[in-house]
């Protein structure tokens, strides 16, 4: 069996070879119900960080593995780098309801994994895209234990498409992150 | 570390040596927990998305950039040695001189109008690559006194299974810096430090126009999860 290649950190230039046009538009095949995700990440002294590229991938409306179709970019794959002030937003639609293997009920989610200078290797996780009563039953929820609180994203009172969800790397209420 | 490591691979979050890991590791242990079903399947790019000539980035300027003119050649497979087909990977460098065309780049180096330093192809049925492009420089940066990166280019890959999504760096065979590079050296093992030295193989270069080397790219399994789950 062959070594992996190590990982090492995007540092601070990757906006060279990976800013897309619209890259924090994500895309499907079939329409669906508009959400955004948005919110800050920040390292362990609070501090907005500039400089981490946010990527997301998630389940179709209908809770399909978005496959590959017609469009040039990849369905249901979206990428935003921060800007100044620590801001990330991607622009999607609500992923459907996913079934699990062993019959696992997952509660809408995105998968999120953040690159940064920093980071020596990508952190990992997924945001949950419902109320916190409405994710008892998710593996990752059940794993985290009172941590899944980090990962639940607050639906704005006043414009219910927005979803709210802010990463901390570190320090108090450090974002729940998946080993990989 | 996954199941299937037998060393350590990836380097640590918390890295004292790489200063900017400070405030920015986690600290509070990784959940385990059965990968989701988004994560072992990926995102899947048309032939569409990628121009042939975007495997080139000499070619973007008016005329040609300067620096020692490279050709990249190389595979992606996994941990079991499949290739990784119609995977996309980018890449990203700075110019010869050692400088990014990027705005936050400070240093006091020319910039090539000639280079901008971003190119991207889709594997091949083999898993296999190739880019032509120009050396990067070395550069310093402010991690510590006199603290120089050694040349390096930047690979993106998102593999066949989100899993499998990665970002690394590459570099060449014998240079003087990479045992001073903190973020080289913080991969614990050398047997992985390696797997980021390219090697030198002239003859998949150009004669008489440039050089060749070689950068095998080994992917986490599809399937591999954590340890214990």
């Amino acid at each position: 069996m062959d070594i992996r290649t190590p990982s090492q950190t995007i540092g601070p230039f990757f906006h060279v070879g990976l800013k897309w046009d619209e890259g924090e538009k994500v895309q499907f095949a079939s329409p669906g119900k508009r959400i955004v995700l948005t919110g800050c990440v920040y390292d362990g002294a609070g501090k907005a960080i500039a400089d981490a590229l946010v990527e997301t991938w998630q389940a179709d409306p209908s809770g399909a593995v978005p496959g590959a179709g017609a469009a040039v970019r990849a369905y249901g794959y979206g990428r935003a780098a921060t800007a100044r002030d620590g801001r990330y937003t991607i622009d999607t639609l609500m992923p459907g309801a996913c079934a699990g293997v062993g019959g696992g009920k997952y509660a809408p989610q995105i998968n999120v994994t953040i690159f940064a200078r920093g980071l020596l290797k990508a952190v990992r996780t997924r945001v949950f895209l419902a109320a916190p009563e409405g994710i008892n039953e998710d593996p990752l929820a059940r794993a985290a234990g009172p941590r899944a609180a980090t990962l639940i994203a607050t639906r704005d009172a006043e414009d219910p498409k927005t979803w709210h969800w802010d990463v901390r790397l570190q320090g108090k209420d450090e974002t729940a992150f998946i080993e990989f | 570390m996954s199941a299937r490591d037998a060393i350590a691979i990836d380097p640590p979050y918390d890295f004292p040596g790489y200063k900017s890991t400070a405030l920015r590791s986690p600290r509070q242990p990784l959940i385990r927990v059965a990968p989701h079903p988004l994560e072992t399947a990926g995102p899947s790019f048309g032939s569409g998305f990628v121009k042939e000539s975007e495997a080139d980035l000499t070619t973007w300027g008016k005329s040609a950039p300067l620096g020692e003119k490279m050709i990249l050649v190389g595979r992606v497979i996994d941990e079991d040695g499949r290739p990784v087909q119609n995977s996309l990977l980018e890449l990203w460098q700075c110019n010869a001189s050692g400088r990014y065309a990027h705005p936050v780049d400070r240093h006091d180096a020319p910039l090539d109008p000639n280079f901008l330093g971003q190119g991207k192809v889709l594997t091949g049925d083999d898993g296999g690559f190739r880019f032509v492009t120009i050396k990067p420089g070395a550069y310093p940066w402010k991690n510590h006194p006199f603290a120089w990166r050694p040349a390096h280019i930047h690979l993106s890959l998102f593999g066949n299974a989100y899993s499998q999504r990665m970002i690394t760096q590459m570099f060449f065979p014998g240079d003087p810096l990479l045992p001073l590079d903190p973020i080289f050296n913080s991969v614990p093992e050398a047997a992985a430090r390696q797997r980021m030295v390219c090697a030198l193989e002239l003859e998949r270069g150009i004669e008489e126009v440039a050089l060749g080397y070689r950068f095998e790219i080994v992917l986490r399994g599809a399937k591999s999860t954590p340890l214990g789950v």
